[in-house]
C-alpha cells in the first residue's frame, strides 16, 4: 500500500494551527454584537474549520472523489430535511385566519407554575424575601 | 476456495481481487457510514434550529447558562486529539511503530480530558438543576423569566450527550488500535484500521465544532 | 459444468453451525427469507382477524381495544420485520453478488451481523406481542404514543434496532455495487435489479438514521418529558410527523424500489426480448429515491402544517409520477411485439403492472391537497397504499421468488399450481380492496372496529374476498416449498426461462458455495436478446 498518499507532517501543523486560531476567533466575535450576523459569522467560521478538516485531516482532499461525493450527499439531504421543515414551522398560521395557529407553542408548560424560585445554585428562595440581597450575595 | 494466492498478504480477504480494492472498499464504506452519522445528528440539529426559530429569546438567555470557558477549553482539546490522531496514522504509514502509539496514546488521553471537562459541566447543571424536560427545575433570578427553558436544555443535553456517546465510542476503538498496533498488526503496509477510526475521530471532531457555537456562543 | 457441481451452497458444508454462522451471502439471503415469510404469515394472520371483525358492524370478535392492537401490529410487522428487511435482505443478498460477478458482498461479517441485529429487534417486536400489544398505530404520532400505556417503548426500541440491521445492510450492497463488479460490467451493463437495489440502499442508508433519531426522541418523550413533540410541554406534535415522515415516505421506496427492479428482470427474460429504455428505467430509479426525499408533507395535508408548506409538497408530489409513468410504459413497450410466455413470474410481473398503476394514480389523487382533505384517514388511503405494497411490492416479490425459486435451490415448483395460486392472489386482491377505495369516498374511516350500516355490504364484500386472498398466498408459498420437500430437483445447469444475467448463464443451480468456479467473463449485456441466443434449459 505504499502507492498510498502521506500528507507532509508541516500540512497537519498547520491545519491544526489553523483550527485553534479559528477557535479564537469565533469566541472573540460572539462577543461582539452583531444582531443577526453573529450567527451567519459563527456558522462561516464553523463550516471554514469543518472544511479543513474533512479535506485535510479526513484526507478528502486526496481521495477518490466519490467519498467526497458521499460527505457532500450528507449535507445535502440535512439541507433538505431543515429547508422543507422550516417551510411549515417558519409559516405556521400563514392565512392569518386563526391568531392562536400563528405561535403554535410559545405557551409555557404548566410545570413551571408549580416551581419555587431559587437562587443561583438551584436552591429554593422564599418568594416574600428580599430576592435582590440574594442575588448580591453571589456576586 | 483455494484460489488463495500463496504471496497474497494474510489480511487480504478471498473475495477480493486485491489489497488496493479492499482498502478502497473499506473506505468508501466508511464513508457512507460517516453519511448516516452525519443524517442522525442532522435529526437534532432540525429540533434545534426549529426551536431556536421558536424561541429566540429563550435561546439567547439560556445558553448564558452554559460556562462559555469549558466549552472552548473543551473546543481546543478536541482539535489538538484530531491532530494526534492524524499525526498516528502518518506515523505508522512511516512504519514508525513506537510513534504512532505514542500518539494514539496520547489522542486516548485528550478524549478522556473531553470527557471529564463534560462531567463537571454535567455534574454542575444536575446540581442547580438545569435538567432536561420535567426535570428541569433552576428558577433563578437569570432564569425565572424564561419561556420554557427546558427544551433548550432537553437538546442541549440530547446533543452534546450523543456527541459524548460517540467520544467514549471512539476511545473504545482507539484503545483496540493501541493494542493491535503495539503488537505489530498494524504496520505501513496494512493500516486500514486506523485510517477508518481516524475518519470516525475527525468527524466526532466535525461536529464539535458546530455544537460549540451553537450552544455556547450564541449571539 | 464440471464433476465439480454437485457442491453446492446448500450442501456445502454441513452442520446447523456452519449455518448459523455463514458468512456466505446466499445462506444469509435464506435466512432471511424464512424469517420474512413468517412474518408475513403473522401479519397476514392479524389482518384476517380484522377483516372478519369487519364482516359486520359491531364488535362482533374483538373489542375496540384488540382492534387498535391488531392494526397497530399488523402494520409494524409487515413493514418494518417483512417489506423493509426481507426483501433486500432475501432477494438482495441472494443475486446480488451472483449478479456482479463477485465471491460474496464486500462485508461478509457484517452481512450476518445485519441478520442477528434484525433478529434482536425483532425479538422487541415480540415480546410486545406478549406483553399486550401495541395500540398507537404504525405511525407512533404524538400526543398519544407518549401517552399510550401500551408497549410503545418495546416497540419503539425494536425499531431502532432493526433500523440498524438496515443501515449496514445498504451500506454493505453499495460498496459491493461500487467496488466488487468484475470486470467490464460496467454501470450500464448491470442488471436492473442491481440499479434498483443500489438506489434502494442509498434511501436506506440517507433516510434510516433520522427513523433512528426519532425513535430515541419520541422515547426520550416518554421518559424525561423533554417537550420537543408534547405540545403540553411546550413541544410541537406536528414536527414528530415531519421527522416521523422524512423517514416514512422515502421508505415507502425503500419497499417498491426493489419490487421495480424484480420487475425489470421479469419481463425482458419472459418475453425474450430486450429491455426498452435501460437507462430511462436505472435513471429514473435514482430520481425516485431522490425525488422521494421531497414530499413527505403530503402524509399531514391535514395536520395543521402551514399552507405554504402544503402547497409546495403537494406540486412536488405529482413529480414523483414522472419517473414512475416512465417505468411502467418501458415494461409495456419490452413486452410489445415482445414473445410473451405465460409462465407464473410473468403472471405475477402482470399483476403487478396492473396493481401498482391503480395504487400509483390513486397516490396522485391523494397528493392533491383539497382532494386529500376528504380522502385522508379514510379507506381510500388504505386501499392506495395496499395496491401499492400489497398489489406492487408483495406480488412483485412473490414473482420473483418463483423466478429465482429454480436458480436459488435448484428445484422447481409445479407450474400449473403456481399460476392458479397467482391467479387468486390477483382477482382476490382486487376483491379485497377494490372494495375500500368505495368505501373511503363514502366516508368510511381508517382503524375504526367498527361502522355505519350503509357501509355493510361493502366491507363484507371485501371481507369475503381477503379470504379467497388469504388462502391463494399460502397455496402460493406453500407450492414454493413443497418443491423444495419434495426434492423436486432440476438439473444444475438449467435456465428454465432462458435468462441472460450472470446468475443463469455462469453458475449452476443452486450455486457453488464461492459463486463461480472461476471468475467470469462477461460475454454479452444483461438483455441482449438481439445479439444472442440464450437457450431455454430445462431438465430434471
Ligand atoms: C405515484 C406515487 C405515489 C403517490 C403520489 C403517493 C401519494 C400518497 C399520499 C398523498 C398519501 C397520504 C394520504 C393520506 O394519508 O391522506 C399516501 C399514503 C400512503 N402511501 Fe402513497 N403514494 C405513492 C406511492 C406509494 C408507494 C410506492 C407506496 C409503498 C410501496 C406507498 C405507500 C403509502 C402508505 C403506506 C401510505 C399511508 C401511510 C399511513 O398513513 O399509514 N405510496 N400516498
Ligand atoms: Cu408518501
Amino acid at each position: 500500500m505504499s502507492e498510498h498518499h502521506i500528507t507532509p507532517l508541516k500540512t497537519y501543523l498547520i491545519i491544526a494551527a489553523s483550527l485553534l486560531f479559528l477557535s479564537g476567533v469565533t469566541v472573540w466575535v460572539s462577543y461582539i454584537d452583531l444582531g443577526s450576523f453573529n450567527i451567519v459569522l459563527a456558522m462561516f467560521v464553523a463550516t471554514v474549520k469543518a472544511s479543513l478538516v474533512a479535506f485535510f485531516f479526513m484526507h478528502l482532499l486526496w481521495d477518490d472523489k466519490k467519498n467526497l461525493t458521499m460527505f457532500l450527499m450528507s449535507l445535502m439531504f440535512f439541507g433538505i430535511f431543515v429547508t422543507i421543515t422550516m417551510l411549515d414551522t417558519g409559516f405556521r398560521g400563514d392565512l392569518g385566519l386563526n391568531p392562536e395557529t400563528k405561535d403554535p407553542i410559545n405557551k409555557r408548560a404548566a410545570f413551571y407554575d408549580t416551581l419555587p424560585l431559587t437562587d443561583t445554585h438551584g436552591h429554593p428562595v422564599d418568594e416574600h424575601s428580599d430576592e435582590h440581597h440574594e442575588d448580591k450575595d453571589h456576586h | 476456495m483455494g484460489h488463495h494466492n500463496p504471496d497474497s498478504p494474510s489480511h487480504l480477504k478471498h473475495y477480493f481481487h486485491d489489497v488496493n480494492q479492499q482498502y478502497e472498499t473499506s473506505k468508501f464504506a466508511m464513508w457512507a457510514f460517516i453519511l448516516t452519522e452525519v443524517l442522525t445528528f442532522a435529526g437534532l440539529f432540525v429540533a434545534y434550529i426549529v426551536y431556536r426559530s421558536w424561541y429566540p429569546d429563550m435561546f439567547v438567555d439560556a445558553h448564558k447558562l452554559l460556562d462559555v470557558n469549558k466549552g472552548l477549553m473543551n473546543t481546543i482539546v478536541l482539535i489538538t486529539s484530531s491532530l494526534t490522531m492524524a499525526l498516528a496514522i502518518w506515523a505508522i504509514q512511516k512504519n514508525n511503530k513506537k510513534l504512532s502509539v505514542v500518539m494514539l496514546v496520547a489522542t486516548f488521553i485528550f478524549a478522556l480530558v473531553f470527557l471529564g471537562i463534560k462531567y463537571l459541566e454535567y455534574t454542575h447543571k444536575f446540581e442547580v438543576g438545569q435538567l432536561p424536560g420535567e426535570f428541569y427545575s433552576y428558577m433563578g433570578p437569570d432564569a425565572a423569566h424564561l419561556n420554557n427553558p427546558h427544551i433548550f436544555f432537553s437538546i442541549y443535553f440530547i446533543m452534546t450527550g450523543l456527541h459524548g456517546l460517540h467520544v467514549a465510542i471512539g476511545m473504545g476503538l482507539i484503545a483496540w488500535l493501541i493494542y493491535s498496533t503495539q503488537k505489530g498488526n498494524l504496520t505501513s503496509e496494512y493500516y486500514t484500521p486506523m485510517e477508518m477510526i481516524g475518519i470516525f475521530w475527525h468527524l466526532v471532531d466535525l461536529i464539535w465544532i458546530y455544537l460549540f457555537p451553537l450552544f455556547y456562543l450564541i449571539g | 459444468m464440471s464433476e465439480n457441481t454437485k457442491q453446492n451452497y446448500l450442501n456445502h458444508p454441513k452442520g446447523i453451525m456452519s449455518w448459523l454462522l455463514t458468512l456466505d451471502h446466499k445462506r444469509i439471503g435464506l435466512m432471511y427469507l424464512f424469517s420474512g415469510i413468517l412474518f408475513f404469515f403473522l401479519g397476514g394472520l392479524l389482518a384476517l382477524v380484522m377483516r372478519f371483525e369487519l364482516a359486520a358492524p359491531g364488535n362482533d370478535i374483538i373489542s375496540n381495544e384488540v382492534y387498535n392492537n391488531a392494526y397497530t401490529l399488523h402494520g409494524a410487522i409487515m413493514i418494518f420485520l417483512f417489506i423493509i428487511p426481507a426483501i433486500p435482505g432475501a432477494l438482495g443478498n441472494i443475486l446480488l453478488p451472483l449478479m456482479v460477478g463477485a465471491k460474496d458482498v464486500a462485508f461478509p461479517r457484517l452481512n450476518l451481523a445485519s441478520f442477528y441485529i434484525y433478529s434482536f429487534g425483532a425479538l422487541f417486536a415480540m415480546y410486545t406481542i406478549i406483553n399486550g400489544g401495541v395500540d398507537t398505530g404504525w405511525t407512533f404520532y404524538t400526543p398519544y404514543s407518549t401517552q399510550s400505556t401500551s408497549n410503545v417503548v418495546p416497540m419503539t426500541l425494536g425499531i431502532f434496532i432493526i433500523g440498524f440491521s438496515s443501515i449496514l445492510t445498504g451500506l454493505n450492497f453499495i460498496a459491493t455495487v461500487h467496488k466488487m463488479r468484475i470486470p467490464g460490467l460496467t454501470w450500464y451493463k448491470l442488471p436492473l435489479f442491481v440499479w434498483a437495489l443500489y438506489g434502494t440502499s442509498l434511501v436506506q442508508i440517507t433516510a434510516t438514521p433520522v427513523l433512528a433519531i426519532t425513535m430515541v426522541l419520541l422515547m426520550l418523550e416518554r421518559f424525561l418529558g423533554i417537550g420537543i413533540f408534547d405540545p403540553a410541554l411546550g413541544g410541537d406534535p406536528v414536527l414528530y410527523q415531519h421527522f416521523f415522515w422524512f423517514y416514512s415516505h422515502p421508505a415507502v421506496y425503500i419497499m417498491i424500489l426493489p419490487a421495480f427492479g424484480i420487475i425489470s428482470e421479469i419481463i425482458p427474460v419472459h418475453s425474450r426480448k430486450k429491455i426498452w429504455g435501460y437507462k430511462f428505467i436505472a435513471y429514473s430509479t435514482l430520481s425516485i429515491a431522490f425525488i422521494g426525499f421531497l414530499v413527505w408533507g403530503h402524509h399531514m395535508f391535514t395536520s395543521g402544517q402551514s399552507v405554504f408548506s402544503q402547497i409546495v409538497f403537494s406540486f412536488i408530489t405529482y413529480f414523483v409520477g414522472i419517473p414512475t409513468g416512465v417505468k411502467i410504459f418501458s415494461w409495456i413497450l419490452t413486452m410489445y411485439k415482445g414473445q410473451v410466455s405465460f409462465t407464473p413470474p410473468m403472471f405475477y410481473a402482470l399483476a403487478f403492472l396492473f396493481l401498482f398503476t391503480i395504487g400509483g394514480l390513486t397516490g396522485i389523487f391523494l397528493g392533491a391537497v383539497a382532494l386529500d382533505i376528504h380522502l385522508h384517514d379514510t379507506y381510500f388511503v388504505v386501499a392506495h397504499f395496499h395496491y401499492v405494497m400489497q398489489g406492487g411490492t408483495i406480488v412483485a416479490f412473490l414473482g420473483g421468488l418463483h423466478h429465482w425459486w429454480p436458480k436459488s435451490f435448484g428445484v422447481m415448483y409445479n407450474q400449473t399450481i403456481a399460476n392458479i395460486a397467482a391467479l387468486g392472489v390477483f382477482i382476490g386482491f382486487n376483491g379485497t380492496f377494490f372494495p375500500q377505495f368505495l368505501l373511503g369516498l363514502r366516508g368510511m374511516p381508517r382503524r375504526y372496529a367498527t361502522y355505519d350500516e350503509q357501509f355493510v355490504e361493502l366491507h363484507s364484500y371485501s371481507t369475503f374476498w381477503s379470504g379467497i386472498l388469504g388462502i391463494s398466498i399460502f397455496i402460493a408459498v406453500m407450492n414454493l416449498f413443497w418443491s423444495f420437500i419434495k426434492k423436486n430437483k432440476v438439473d444444475p445447469g438449467s435456465n428454465p426461462w432462458g435468462g441472460m444475467t450472470l446468475e443463469w448463464t455462469h453458475t449452476s443451480s443452486p450455486p457453488h458455495p464461492h459463486n463461480f468456479e472461476e471468475e467470469p467473463v462477461l460475454q454479452h449485456g444483461p438483455y441482449d436478446y438481439d445479439k444472442v441466443i440464450v437457450e431455454k434449459t430445462y431438465k430434471k
